[in-house]
């Protein structure tokens, strides 16, 4: 699993811009069915054709992560930059990037120097039109490599914790891609009584665009959506949170089918799979927002995996959830049938 | 010296924890000089040169590094800590970090951003809020790898990036340890001193001392110093630029200099071909503040290496003020030696 994290979290892919992270899916994908991408680069592998008259299920995962995008190249070569998604502000300054032009460009952001804060400033995040980074380079060589548009990651290899939690700066939402291939590999071999189709989806940091049209374009009978969700630390609010290492959450919200989640609730007791319940009161700010929506209606339900820091560049997971996720799902699946 | 900077950089040894780096320092400049080390870990070292000088000089950078010591452990397993040395707190938040002795990972997390309220959104929190993540499951777990006293620092390797710059953490002062240790290894034409400091970053104590100890008729200090010339900050406010050489200082916040060796680095830095800027801001210290009150009072010079974010995981220096700064302090030291 930590393996498979490594290859899923160093692909990089800032939301509308995913195709080297798709490249990697694409792959990991081909052993489980045939792969297509659509015209918002959404990634769809046809797992098992679906058949009038039974469920077909989708199982959603997000592909991008958030990033920066550049917008100026100044003319002492910094870079000047917006969020592509919602960045955390409070963990930038002096943090090491990369800046995907030709060639991969290292960076770090600039960190106003102590000395210059005015009263009050080195207690506030610096704002994004203050936010520069510095890749050493004179504004020409830097407009050699670097164009508007491109996107910027946080480095932030995968490093382990000493029970084995991971950290890295994509597992929003590589982990969930993770789980679903996991799944799959739960489930190969075994007969599928229903169809499946899986969905990495474009751009869900910056609306759902990629769920949405994917979903259309998939219309399945059920959907799983797969995410991240709060990971419990002690400055958050209990009830807004799942804890690591307890399972996944499975999701209730009003606009999200209640069956489908009681049915998961269902699956994960009777194969005795760890779970934890994520209430919502409302939008459910994932991709199944989108999915429930699509065409005549989607009945979706929700798996998350409880993640520690989210939108920072050590977002901190448990495998152990990621593979119960997957555990969950596959079992779900193998039920699925007739409708 | 690039080499031995990166080396020096990759030893963990903030301010009171300075052994490792002593021992490196040791590694680097046996059977170049005869060295001693104090009661409180100061490194001092004297190198026979091909004469006697006239007058006794000493050239002093310090060891330690800025970082973090674990205060408390909570009975959830996260650590409660301070800073060791001055760190902006905008700096630390979402870091990864090398904790205790054995070196496990830690994150510094905080709430995720999607559950901050308000004001909330807008302030950094405060330092008392903030904890190390390193996985543990509860207090007695985290005691097995950790104990309260501990030190962290940040994990940042070291990189080349840019037009000639590089990047490390603690290159404040590892640059100028490494300055000396090529002067040490280096022929020398005067018998010289040399003090390897500790504890600068809490008040520059190692520096009163081995000051004393050597009792030098002039001291060099070896430092860097904060670099503004970053996107946002206007010309007066800079301090000093990356790429213009070494930064001679005419006051900061620790010291008045003495103004004939202020006028003497210009003029040497000249007659070597070298370039060289006068520090434009009063503010910073460095160990001079405690070596020219020491004994009767000791003339002396502060040549600074100019720092991009300094005392930050990602402290960037340029390598060609690097070797220029060689070429000041070495000139500088012979002149002062036949003063």
């Amino acid at each position: 699993m930590k393996e498979l994290i490594q290859t899923l979290t160093s692909a990089v892919g800032v939301s509308g811009d995913e195709s080297a992270a798709a490249t990697v899916v694409t792959e990991l994908l081909r052993p489980y069915g045939k792969v297509t991408v659509d015209a918002l680069g959404n990634i769809h592998c046809t797992v098992k054709q679906p058949e009038v008259g039974k469920e077909h299920i989708l199982l959603d995962a997000h592909l991008d992560q958030i990033g920066l995008i550049v917008q100026q190249i100044d003319d002492k070569g910094f870079l000047r930059v917006a969020s592509c998604g919602g960045i955390d502000r409070r963990v930038l300054m002096a943090s090491e990037v990369t800046v995907h032009g030709k060639s991969p460009v290292y960076g770090v952001i600039c960190s106003q120097p102590p000395h210059l804060a005015k009263e009050g400033d080195s207690k506030k995040p610096p704002q994004l039109e203050d936010i520069a980074i510095d890749v050493g380079l004179s504004q020409e060589k830097a407009k050699e490599l670097i164009s508007l548009g491109d996107r910027v990651t946080l480095n932030g290899p995968v490093r382990e914790l000493v029970n084995g939690q991971l950290v890295s700066q994509a597992m929003d939402d590589r982990a969930s891609c993770a789980a679903i291939i996991k799944c799959l590999q739960l489930l190969k071999g075994k007969q599928i009584p229903c169809g499946l189709t899986v969905l990495f989806s474009t751009r869900e940091e910056v609306g759902g665009q990629g769920a949405r049209t994917g979903a259309f374009s998939a219309f399945p009978t059920k959907a799983i959506v797969v995410d991240v969700s709060f990971g419990q630390t002690p400055d958050s609010p209990k009830h807004k949170c799942g804890e690591l290492g307890k399972g996944p959450m499975i999701g209730f919200a009003p606009t999200i089918s209640r069956n489908f989640s009681n049915e998961l609730v269902e699956v994960a007791k009777k194969q005795g799979i760890p779970y934890q319940l994520e209430i919502m009161e409302g939008h459910t700010g994932t991709n199944a927002d989108q999915i429930v929506i699509a065409q005549s209606g989607v009945e979706t339900g929700m798996v998350s995996i409880p993640l520690k820091y989210m939108h920072t560049s050590i977002e901190t997971a448990d495998p152990a959830d990621i593979e119960a996720s997957a555990q969950l799902m596959a079992a779900y699946v193998l039920r699925g049938g007739e409708r | 010296m690039l080499e031995t900077i990166k080396l020096l950089c990759e030893i963990n040894a903030p301010s009171g924890a300075e052994e490792p780096i002593r021992k490196a320092i040791i590694k680097q400049i046996s059977g170049f000089a005869e060295y001693s080390t104090d009661a409180l870990g100061n490194l001092i070292v004297f190198k026979k040169g091909k004469q006697e000088a006239k007058n006794k000089v000493m050239l002093a950078a310090h060891m330690d590094e800025v970082g973090f010591i674990v205060r408390y452990v909570e009975d959830s397993g996260l650590l409660r800590f301070a800073c060791v040395g001055g760190i902006d707190t905008r700096v630390i938040v979402g870091k990864r970090l090398l904790v205790g002795e054995k070196a496990v990972t830690g994150v510094i997390g905080t709430k995720p951003i999607h559950l901050t309220k308000g004001d909330e959104r807008e302030t950094m929190p405060d330092i008392d809020s903030l904890y190390i993540d390193i996985g543990a499951k509860d207090k007695e777990d985290a005691l097995k790898y950790i104990s309260p006293g501990d030190y962290a620092v940040f994990e940042s390797g070291f990189v080349n990036f840019g037009n000639n710059l590089i990047k490390a953490k603690a290159l404040d002062d590892r640059a100028g340890c490494a300055v000396l240790i090529e002067m040490i290894r280096s022929e020398l034409t005067y018998d010289t001193w040399f003090t390897f400091n500790v504890q600068e970053e809490v008040g520059c104590r190692g520096a009163m001392v081995s000051a004393f100890t050597v009792a030098p008729d002039y001291a060099i200090v070896l430092e860097a110093t904060t670099a503004a010339d970053i996107a946002g900050v206007e010309a007066g406010k800079q301090v000093c630029e990356l790429g213009k050489g070494p930064v001679v200082s005419f006051m900061d916040r620790g010291t008045v200099y003495d103004r004939e060796l202020y006028h003497m680095a210009f003029e040497l830095a000249e007659k070597a071909g070298i370039h060289c800027q006068p520090k434009q801001m009063v503010a910073g210290s460095n160990e001079a503040s405690a070596i020219h009150k020491v004994r009767g009072g000791i003339k002396t010079l502060a040549i600074s290496m100019p720092c991009r974010y300094i005392h930050s995981p990602s402290c960037v220096l340029k390598t060609e003020d690097i070797s220029d700064t060689f070429i000041l302090a070495k000139a500088a030291a012979e002149h002062l030696a036949q003063l």
